[in-house]
Order: C-alpha cells, then structure tokens, then sequence
C-alpha cells in the first residue's frame, strides 16, 4: 500500500529527479549516474547495484508526507546500502560541498574591503573542522560498529547507537548562524557574495536532510536490530 | 538560552494537519512544528518530542482525558483546541486556547502568539544591544574570561554571564567566532586588538 505522494519502484527516475531536484544529490550518493534515460527507479537502482527499497526510504523520507518512521513502519532497508550512502554524503560535504563554498567565499571577499574578511574565513575553517571530526567520528566509531553488529561479531557491550544520536549535535546551525551574521551586520550588495550566500542556504538544507536521514532511518533501524540481537 | 518555541500539531488528517501547518508556517512566526498522526502514540510521540505548545483536536483525544496526558508529561505545556466540530464543554475543560476551523489567518496568528508570548521568559531578544552589552562583547572578543570581564567591568560574574545570555539571545550568535564578527563589522574593537589570539 503506497500513500499519497509517495514514489514507488515503477516511477520514473526521470520524474523523480526533475520534480524534486535536490534528489539529484540523494542519487549521486548511492553511486547512480545520469543518463537513465526512461528507465523505471527500479531499473536505474538495479543497473547501478542500489538496493531500491532502501532507495526509496531515503526518497520519501526526504520529500514524503513521511513524518519520520517508527518501529511497527520502519521500512526494510539494506544497511550496508545506507551506509554507503551515509559515507558518500559525508565525503561530498568534506571534500566538494565545504570546500567549493569556502572557495566562492574567498573570490567574493576578496572584491570588498572588510576588516571582518579574514575572521569570517576563520569562522568558517573552523566550522569546517567541527563538520570533519563530527563526520570522522561516525566513520571511525558508529559505522564500524554498526557492521560489526550486522556480521553477527561481538560489539562493544557498553555501546549502543543512542550515545551516538545523543552525541549527533546539528552542524547545520552554526552555517547558518555565518549566514545570518553575513545577512545582517555585513555590508555589501556584491553578486559574489550573494552567490555565496545561496550556496550556504541550499548547504544548511541539505546537511539537514543528511541529519534527517541519520536521525529518522538509520538510527532507528540500527536501535531495532540492536534489541532483537538482545533477545 | 533564548531558544524556539515547539509546537506540536497532533492530527490523523492529513489535509488538516496540512492546512495547519502551513497557515502557521506562513505566519512568521519564530516557531519549530512537528508532526504528530499516530494517536496510539500520541502519550510516547509528546514525551519524545517534549513540545511547548500541543494544538490537538479534543474530539480526537477519544477516551483519554487531556488531564491523563498532562500529568504524564514533564514541565508546563500549553494546550491549544482545534475545534472541527462541536464538542461538549466538559471535554474543552483545561485547554489554554481554542482555535477553530473557520478562523482567519490573523485570528489564529493572535491566539497563538499570546500562547507563545507566555512561554517567553523575556522579551529582551531581537533588539539592539545595550552599551554595557557592547563593551562585554568587546571584552569577549578579546578573548577574556567571565572572571576578567567582572574585574574589568567592576561587575559580578554572575551578571556578566546574564549579559552574556542575553547577548546570545539578541543576536542569535553562539559563538565567540561570530561575535568576533559582529564585534569587528560594528566597530567594537579593530582587527589588530584580536588579531593573534585564539579560540576566535
């Protein structure tokens, strides 16, 4: 049974991605490329060895009327899947998205004289360095431990995956906290920075989707197989 | 800290739950909504959600008392009724507002800002720094610590962490590299006083 306004394995990928195109992103994430050309979501998740099921949680997760899953509707996804699409995301964040809008910013100051410019750079490294080890810590500690549980291996008995949704602070704030500083007390009607700022918006988006995912599917789904193991 | 007010809309409908949620999100007003359908869930969905403000359709409670919901739940809530149909009096006993189906957009934006407005600790955020704010800015931006800014200042540390809370609270900034910003785009210091230090 399918709700309204939910995507389904038999849609168009096409549809999917010129309708909503921050899927674009969710796509290229679960390593499909473009050209699909009128393939179904199901052909296009096949031919690039996704898992559809799980494909599609992430989709309507993010565009859906979902609200978020709980445990009796929590849709059954392939979590290496989900991982791998976890660690793509956060290595388009690290080493394109940040460092692509790192560089506009530079360009952009670089027009207008500030005393602000080189402190709000700082800012903005040290933001860098704070979505880094945040993003490190899941790849280091959380996703290793998840795998370690799915392969049945013995897991840390004083781990469980709520440290981790406790400790999951949100990284998008402080970008926006830049953006509002910028929008409010920065003075400057440049192109450039405009740009910047458009980059800045669609990133907080987007980093809050990636918590959204985290948050609402993944852990979840881990806490559930985490108390089936227990019984 | 200042932070936003939750509002939880709690309705199986979707094109009611809908409609409610985008009247308020047009309403500008500084709020967070979440979602709430599954009524079975409603008591654990609340605890987890921990929301100021509950909009909920008394008619939709069913056999639980809005009392039994409230008294499981931690801190003072306000309860706003959405009223679809007529309901009986005793069941609109111990809500805080009334919101009907057929109210304005301005008629909902008033009740449901002088709910909010009650939550509030204080009105302070969203103005102009005071000058005695000013110079604590200064201060932290040149990387001083609470105790130093008491001496400097001649106040207590207990009153320069309330200035610094309601600095926090006025300009939405949270750490001292945006206030290093703020600090530097205002005038308050010039680069070369916090040039050199760290944690900026």
């Amino acid at each position: 049974m399918y709700k309204i306004g939910q995507y389904k394995a038999t849609d168009l990928m096409s549809d999917l991605i010129c309708k909503n195109y921050p899927m674009l992103l969710v796509m290229s994430r679960f390593g499909i490329a473009l050209g699909f050309g009128e393939d179904t979501i199901d052909t296009a998740c096949r031919k690039n060895n996704v898992d559809t099921g799980t494909f599609l949680s992430v989709v309507n997760l993010l565009i859906g009327e979902e609200i978020g899953y709980r445990a009796e509707t929590l849709p059954n996804i392939s979590i290496p899947s989900l991982v791998e699409y976890l660690r793509n995301s956060h290595s388009y964040f690290l080493d394109f998205r940040l460092p692509s809008i790192k560089h506009s910013l530079i360009n952009a100051l670089s027009d207008i004289e500030n005393d602000a410019n080189s402190i709000i750079l700082k800012y903005f490294d040290e933001y860098y360095e704070e979505v880094k080890r945040h993003m490190n810590y899941e790849e280091a500690n959380v996703f290793p431990y998840v795998e370690a549980l799915l392969s049945g291996e013995s897991v840390r008995s004083d781990y469980r995956i709520d440290i981790f949704s406790k400790q999951h602070d949100h990284v998008e704030e402080k970008l926006s906290e830049l953006k509002n500083i910028i929008i409010k007390y920065y003075s400057a009607n440049n192109n450039k920075l405009n740009c910047v700022l458009f980059d800045i918006f669609s990133c907080s988006e987007d980093l809050a989707s990636h918590n959204k995912v985290e948050d609402m599917l993944f852990v979840p789904t881990i806490t559930q197989i985490e108390i089936q193991k227990e019984k | 800290m200042v932070r936003r007010i939750h509002i939880a809309i709690v309705e199986p409908s979707v094109i009611i739950r809908n409609g409610i949620v985008s009247v308020l999100k047009r309403l500008n007003l500084d709020i967070d909504i979440v979602e709430i359908s599954d009524m079975p869930q409603l008591q654990s969905l609340l605890e987890k959600h921990n929301p100021d403000v509950v909009i909920i359709d008394p008619t939709q409670i069913g056999m639980i008392s809005l009392q039994h919901i409230k008294e499981n739940l931690s801190g003072s809530k306000k309860f706003i009724a959405l009223q679809s149909n007529l309901a009986d009096a005793s069941a609109l006993k111990g809500y805080d507002e009334f919101i009907s189906l057929y109210d304005s957009a301005e008629q909902i934006k008033a009740k449901v800002e002088s709910i909010i407005s009650e939550n509030k600790q204080d009105d302070s955020d969203k103005q102009e720094l005071s000058q005695r704010e000013k110079e604590i800015v200064s201060c932290i931006v040149k990387g001083l610590t609470n105790k130093q800014i008491a001496e400097v200042l001649h106040l207590s540390v207990h009153t320069v962490m309330t200035h610094r809370r309601n600095i926090s609270g006025k300009l939405q900034i949270h750490s001292s590299a945006g206030l290093a910003i703020y600090a530097i785009v205002n005038k308050l210091v010039s680069l070369d006083e916090i040039k050199g230090l760290k944690n900026i």
